[in-house]
């Protein structure tokens, strides 16, 4: 190999480079995203949120590492496929090979010479964005952002720049430069990067289920090109700490080193291969091409018999020629396009990716709880909108841009271009057979859905959502994303500019999408969007739909008509083109787009309007920050009359989203200083309120919403008082800002109002939750150890329970559930009036209404859509056994009935109001359960324990409050688990809501149980999964019957008691049903008052045969905190072998041993069997709570 | 009648690849000859509406195409220097493929019509061969039976000839020859055989700039008598060459044959008269010896040394 000549063709090609319009939008691309991380544009959460908390730095080194394995997919790899896999492939375009290779430049140094420009060039864009990296996080102004930056520690960027990201750049580089050399088509170059994306994004980043073999694991880790698999699962997975993350380096293990080198060694032996394959072609060695060469008949003999025929006048054929119409010229080029389309390979790789990618996980696609989802018709079509969207979308660009590229590529154009075909005949024509491919994919995707519901044996196949979603949502994006990619064409002329661009717009969008800024107006694809219900079919925002698909369309009309007048069919001269950009032209071609610009324009224009003027937009928005900043400071802790009773008339109007509320509360003071303000908050969508007060009308205050009441004499103690409400309005008030649903509605198929906030009757007192944003917040209150002394309010709802008295009118479909009992119920002029009377005290309240079906338990209903009857039984049976048994552990059921009634998936939730149950169609109806995960199960079993916790007894209102509301409705479901369903279901849940909170948590920002008031990351898993794990383990503790005891007193003691309980109140009472004081107060020190969690990690494990006998032997840490006891089990065959088994296996044989290990401490574990164990498992009845469980899994 | 005035072409660079060229091409065969650069496939280019002039106008038939190529189109037969096909589609496909785009029609129908177009160029026995498989001179031929397609009133063959063997290259000129007797066809080569045996009249360009525009008659008639022929020892040629105006040298068994222009005075020492050949002719404007052999009937304007000329019938 001659240095020299490679110099040359390395130079040459880094010239290139260096010009080429996609490395700089590849560079500029980066720095926007550097700059927007660096600006807090973009942010990784991490760390404490806490005001003044100690923050991730996204300086430190494993912040950059995170960053940049993410890109490494998301941009390098795109970009680096493009400029690897076209090189050579350009070269063929240019025709310069012949020519090259016919002189003494050898296959080496061409092959190799052009690989290294593309790394070289390659690296030196990480080297920019490394740089660019440095100057953004530490040289420009920092502003509200100096919280994440570190100091400047130049080793954080070189570090991840070489261990992750230069073997990606030459797993990419070298991958890609093969597929061009050997296959010559473009179309295949970009195969990997997309197959990468999506296999990272879809499999290997996120799949890691609970029961995953750890090898498995580790493999997976190895094949995963960035290595962002092994950071997650090793480093990130554990909440270390932000210190930490802030100040530690990413260290090497001998799997990341592996790694490492793999794709390192990978893409250098993929371009070995190239330049062997490279050689071998020039020399017409190809084995496949000397076979063809010696089986190919003489077909130049034939051609040599065949010359000199008669020559007939060409006059004689008597040919004649007009223009073709528009659709013949269309069809004519649709047809030779679909010839190439089908000679393309990268078809037939892409295509399956796609559908796979798109279909796979959702058929796999797990729900609350991990339970498998039961799919239907609309909800197939909608979950596959998102990835049916993004990846369609990027075929049509490939496709698209190849397709008009060529007739260029192949040189036809001379000749095509100079023909009279219309240029509209050869676009459509070229968009068609594009679009074929999409509908193609279409229609597989609505074959294999088919085959799916089919296989699931339950749901039945609708063609209308198919035809909604995709029909009327997807191909308008599509049409517009295609002639978006074509007027981009032929305005750059450069496919790589094309490329660029497209791929910034699509990053863009989805960066808008992910931090939350898109709405209607900007979200082209519909991301994340479209709701599918099969109790309400598109009725939440239909308007803003409409008047998006509308501006899609629009704009596809305005893109094609832009291409068709810049398409190029000649060269342009670039002195004219000079010009035609001069101000006068320009606006005289503005003015003749204006009439296609037109439809666009309006529909974007309302439709930003509307959601400027919706619930979600700018202008309520700002009315709340109002409400917020002007309230607070007075009105946050002001003394509040309780209400006694409250009675109040709804009618509502679904079709028109309208209700009319007339009601009265009646109050006490119940303080012991007289009130002389009532602050009462209203809704932004009341219309004209009117209020009395004792009788008599008033206008209160409008301080910003807080309406202020001002009795003539403040309202002494125990002195009483009638407020008097009336307001009609719709609701929710307009639309939302980009779509994805709400929690209470008004619409046609039905009704969800709540008493939690103020969509249906005012609320006593300054809300809190209302008007906080980035600029409204505050520091969370800090409450003193000994808060719950004395009298403690309650958390949410009234103070004291209050009787209620709704009364709803509606269409006569209509089924209308309250709390309470159902007093009467009569229809009239198509009208269905009811009213739902309290039977005992209630704290809060709620509407629903639906088109149902009823199934009756004993003493329980259950409310539902007459198409989701699939998990009735099993939410029946849940719904019954927790009435009865909740009854008889914690304290009998005080109301007459308990129901569950059905909403539409607009929301994923379910909400234990007193007797009526609301719960979303998505969550518990539409699964596929077994003993591994039943979310009907699993949700009605905790949301019917709200009946007794939070509904019977109501928590207090402060740190350790809301625990006893979430957390022991998760015991309580462990309990009903295994009451019910068995000891394996109970397992699996534990180690769900295990699960959940190790993923959940916060190691920072978490504090004890007692401490924790919903204010912190993690919080949310620490109220429901860490205290439902944690008084699971203290009932092992104390005994079940003592703890059960214990419940019942404290049931007793709080229920109807105006002091509110919190955790230390709950321990109070539990403490005295302890066997051992000593041995209660050691666990509750360490589980209620401090933050441990223990994780187990066995090594040096062996079994070894000894006679008859086996010898299993191993070492046990605790490499977390906490000190428990926990059993070690050595085993023979699955436990649990079968998906629906609750009992196990005939076959399974276990002998165990329990260790007790404190924080850092290790023991041997040695058990001796009778069988030959085939595993070694840590906790096998999940008694303990742990962090990283698979890894206290040993396997023979 | 095509007429082309003004025409100028300048690519970003800058460079002037056309210079303002005026020119009427007259019904029949009309060869268009340069070295390479000239601005041959500029020029025919920018009149199959390729490519846009910078300034200039061009009619055919009185019809503005300037602005508005896509007139020309319907009316076009045109064979570029440089083109290719889809690579995945058999010739007869792709030929197919073409005729549709061109709105072509035959009372045979399209696919008899693709199979005589193929016979006329020698191609039936590839018809179902993908066109990758193709060599340059079935390519070329492929080219040729599209351009031909149709009734063009203006026909326009870039290098037509370039890969085709001497039998393939007779074959063409046949067909170029039928149909030249009823439209405007178009040569453009610096192949000065082509112009010699096809064109009854051709212009020569030259640096953007025509040189010319005159008929093969009238190139030969200016020559007579001017065109010697000898034979020199290798060592005397290059003193003769600085002497005399060199129009053609062979070396035939070691020796330079060699014919010399010399309209005035005496030959060298044993060189003879002979027939002038166009070739003859244009090396010899090509080289500056003359300024041009204007044909009586026809019309062109044309640059000498610098100096517009403007010639009418």
């Amino acid at each position: 190999m001659s240095l020299r000549r490679f110099s040359t063709v390395f130079g040459r090609d880094m010239a290139h480079n260096s010009r080429r319009l996609v490395f700089w939008i590849w560079v500029a691309l980066l720095v926007f995203f550097t700059w927007s991380l660096s600006s807090g544009v973009a942010r990784i959460q991490s760390g404490d949120s806490s005001v003044g908390g100690t923050k991730a730095f996204i300086t430190s080194e494993f912040a950059v590492t995170q960053i940049l394995v993410i890109l490494m997919t998301l941009i390098y790899g795109f970009f680096v496929s493009v400029v690897a896999g076209m090189t050579i492939i350009q070269d063929d375009e240019y025709r310069v090979g012949e020519l090259l290779h016919s002189t003494s430049l050898q296959p080496g140094e061409y092959i190799w010479g052009k690989f290294f420009a593309v790394l070289v060039s390659s690296a030196a864009v990480l080297a920019l964005h490394t740089f660019a990296m440095i100057i953004c996080n530490h040289a420009t102004p920092a502003g509200t952002t100096q919280e994440f930056r570190g100091p400047l520690e130049v080793a954080n960027y070189i570090r991840p720049a070489l261990i992750f990201g230069l073997p990606t750049l030459v797993f990419y580089a070298g991958l890609t430069f093969a597929v061009g050399e050997w296959t010559r088509r473009p179309i295949l170059v970009f195969f990997l990067p997309v197959a990468a994306l999506l296999g990272s994004i879809f499999f290997l980043w996120d799949w890691s289920p609970s029961w995953l073999d750890p090898n498995i694991d580790r493999f997976l880790m190895l094949i995963d090109p960035a290595g962002f698999r092994w950071l997650n699962e090793t480093q990130l997975k554990v909440d270390r700490g932000v210190n930490f993350y802030n100040s530690a380096h990413v260290p090497m293990d001998g799997l990341l080193i592996a790694n490492r080198l793999l794709f390192l060694s990978l893409g250098l032996l993929a371009v070995a291969c190239t330049h062997w394959h490279f050689k071998a072609s020039l020399r017409n060695v190809s084995r496949r091409a000397e076979r063809a060469w010696k089986l190919r008949p003489a077909e130049d003999a034939v051609e040599s018999i065949s010359l000199a025929p008669a020559i007939q006048p060409l006059a004689g054929l008597a040919m004649s020629a007009s223009r073709p119409g528009l659709f013949s010229g269309a069809w004519t080029v649709m047809c030779g396009e679909l010839a190439e389309l089908r000679s393309s390979p990268g078809l037939y790789l892409f295509v399956p990716l796609l559908i796979f990618e798109a279909v796979g996980p959702n058929m796999l696609a797990v729900g609350a709880f991990d339970t498998p989802i039961l799919l239907t018709s609309g909800t197939f079509a909608v979950r596959t909108l998102n990835p049916l969207t993004s990846l369609v979308c990027l075929l049509l660009l490939f496709y698209t841009v190849e397709s008009l590229w060529r007739e260029r590529n192949t040189r036809l154009a001379a000749i095509s271009m100079a023909t009279p075909i219309r240029t509209g005949s050869i676009l459509l024509g070229k968009g068609l057979a594009n679009s074929f491919v999409g509908v193609a994919i279409m229609l597989l995707m609505f074959a294999i859905g088919c085959g799916w519901l089919l296989y699931q044996g339950k749901v039945g196949i609708e063609i209308l959502p198919f035809l909604l979603i995709w029909g009327l949502m997807l191909i308008p994006t599509l049409l517009l994303w295609t002639s978006f990619v074509m007027a981009t064409l032929s305005l750059t002329r450069n496919r790589f500019a094309t490329y660029g661009i497209a791929i910034v717009v699509l990053g863009f969008t989805g960066y808008r999408q992910v931090t939350g800024k898109i709405n209607w107006v900007g979200n082209w694809p519909l991301w994340s969007a479209v709701q599918w219900s099969d109790m309400s079919v598109i009725e939440l925002d239909r308007l803003a739909l409409g008047l998006n698909r509308t501006m899609a369309l629009g704009l596809a009309m305005l893109f094609t008509v832009l291409t068709t007048r810049l398409y190029a069919r000649r060269d342009l001269d670039a002195a004219e083109t000079v010009n035609r950009l001069r101000p006068l032209p320009l606006l005289k071609s503005a003015v003749w787009l204006l009439p296609v610009a037109l439809v666009p324009l309006i529909a974007g224009g309302l439709l930003w309007a509307q959601v400027d003027r919706g619930f979600q937009g700018e202008g309520p928005k700002k009315l709340q920050k109002d409400y917020w900043r002007k309230n607070l400071a007075t009105y946050v802790d002001w003394p509040l009359p309780d209400i006694t009773a409250i009675d109040v008339s709804v009618d509502i109007e679904p079709v028109s989203g309208r209700l009319k509320v007339v009601g009265t509360y009646a109050l006490i003071n119940n303080h012991e200083k007289a009130i002389a303000e009532i602050p009462v908050s209203g809704g932004l969508h009341w219309e004209s309120p009117t209020w009395s007060f004792d009788g008599e009308s008033v206008q209160p205050k409008n301080r910003s919403g807080l309406f202020i009441f001002t009795p003539k004499s403040p309202l002494v103690t125990g002195g009483t008082a009638k407020l008097g409400f009336e307001f009609s309005g719709n609701f929710p008030k307009g639309i939302t800002k980009n779509g994805g649903g709400t929690n209470e509605f008004i619409l046609p198929s039905g009704v969800v109002l709540t008493s939690f906030g103020t969509s249906f009757v005012p609320s006593l007192g300054f809300n809190q939750g209302v008007g906080i944003d980035d600029e409204n917040k505050y520091e969370s209150k800090e409450y003193p150890d000994d808060f719950y002394v004395g009298q403690t309010d309650s958390a949410f709802g009234s103070r004291k329970p209050y009787s209620t008295r709704v009364r709803i009118s509606g269409p006569e479909h209509l089924q209308y559930n309250s709390v309470g009992t159902l007093r009467s119920e009569n229809v009239k002029d198509g009208t269905r009036t009811v009213v739902w009377e309290s039977d005992q005290p209630v704290n809060f309240f709620n509407i629903v209404a639906g088109n149902w079906e009823v199934r009756r338990g004993q003493g329980t209903a259950i409310y539902y859509h007459k198409a989701h009857g699939y998990n009735i039984e099993s939410m029946v049976e849940a719904l019954d056994a927790a009435r009865k048994y909740y009854s008889e552990w914690f304290r009998p059921f005080p109301w007459q009935e308990l129901k569950l009634s059905e909403f539409p998936a607009l929301a994923s939730y379910a909400q234990g109001f007193p007797t009526d149950i609301t719960f979303s169609e998505s969550i518990g109806f539409l699964t596929n359960n077994d003993a591994r995960a039943d979310a009907s199960f699993m949700v009605t079993a905790h949301e019917s324990a709200h009946q007794w916790w939070g509904n019977i007894i109501t928590p207090g209102k402060g740190p350790g409050g809301n625990l006893l509301s979430e957390g022991t409705s998760h015991f309580s479901t462990m309990l009903l688990f295994e009451q019910v369903k068995g000891i394996r279901s109970r397992i699996e849940f534990a180690k769900k809501i295990e699960d959940s909170y190790a993923k959940g948590r916060s190691s920072d920002s978490e504090r004890p149980l007692v401490k924790t008031d919903g204010s912190r990351d993690g919080d949310t898993t620490v109220t429901y999964d860490k205290t439902g794990w944690v008084l699971w383990m203290l009932m092992n503790e104390m005994g079940r019957d003592r703890m059960l005891a214990g419940i019942r007193e404290f049931f007793e003691i709080y229920h109807a008691n105006p002091d509110h309980p919190v955790l230390q109140d709950f321990l109070a009472v539990l403490r005295p049903h302890s066997a051992d004081a000593s041995a209660f107060d050691a666990f509750a020190k360490q589980w209620f008052f401090e933050v441990v969690v223990p994780e187990y990690k066995l090594s040096e494990f062996k079994k070894t045969k000894q006679g008859e006998r086996w010898l299993v032997t191993a070492k046990i840490e605790n490499v977390g905190t906490g000190t428990m006891p926990v059993e070690v089990a050595a085993t023979q065959k699955e436990r649990f072998p079968e998906a629906g088994g609750r009992e196990p296996a005939a076959d399974y044989r276990e002998i165990r041993t329990t260790i007790s290990l404190v924080a850092g401490g290790s023991a041997a574990v040695r058990l001796e069997c009778e069988f030959e164990p085939n595993a070694l498992v840590v906790d096998p009845d999940a008694k303990v709570l742990m962090l990283r469980r698979k890894a206290a899994i040993a396997k023979f | 009648m095509l007429k082309i005035r003004e025409l100028v072409k300048i690519y970003p660079g800058p460079v002037a690849a056309l210079q303002g060229v005026d020119l009427d091409v007259p019904r029949g065969m009309f060869g268009l000859l340069g070295p390479n650069g000239a601005g041959k496939t500029t020029l025919m280019r920018i009149v199959a509406g390729l490519l846009e002039p910078t300034s200039g106008r061009i009619t055919l038939d009185g019809e503005d195409l300037t602005g508005h190529p896509e007139k020309l189109w319907p009316h076009l037969g045109y064979l570029p220097q440089d083109f290719g096909f889809f690579p995945h589609l058999s010739g007869e496909k792709m030929l197919m493929y073409l005729l549709k785009l061109k709105g072509v029609q035959a009372p045979g129908g399209l696919k008899n019509l693709c199979g005589e177009l193929l016979e006329r160029v020698n191609l039936t026995f590839a018809a179902k061969r993908k066109v990758k498989g193709y060599s340059g001179g079935m390519r070329q031929r492929l080219g040729i039976a599209q351009a031909i397609a149709g009734n063009p009133r203006l026909l326009i063959a870039d290098e037509p000839t370039a890969g085709l063997d001497p039998e393939e290259r007779l074959r063409f000129y046949r067909l170029l020859s039928e149909l030249a007797a009823d439209r405007t066809v178009i040569l453009s080569t610096h192949i000065v055989e082509d112009v010699a045996v096809l064109c009854p009249s051709f212009a020569v360009i030259r640096s953007g700039r025509l040189l010319t525009v005159t008929t093969p008659s009238a190139v030969r008639n200016g020559l007579h008598g001017s065109i010697f022929e000898g034979t020199v020892q290798p060592e005397d040629y290059e003193l003769l060459r600085q002497d005399r105006c060199v129009t053609q040298a062979f070396l035939v068994e070691g020796k330079n044959r060699v014919r010399v222009y010399q309209p005035d005075g005496a030959p060298p020492d044993g060189f003879v008269s002979v027939t002038p050949t166009l070739e003859d002719g244009y090396l010899v404007l090509m080289r500056g010896y003359a300024t041009s052999f204007q044909s009586t009937e026809l019309t062109g304007k044309y640059v000498t040394n610098g100096t517009s000329q403007e010639v009418s019938r």
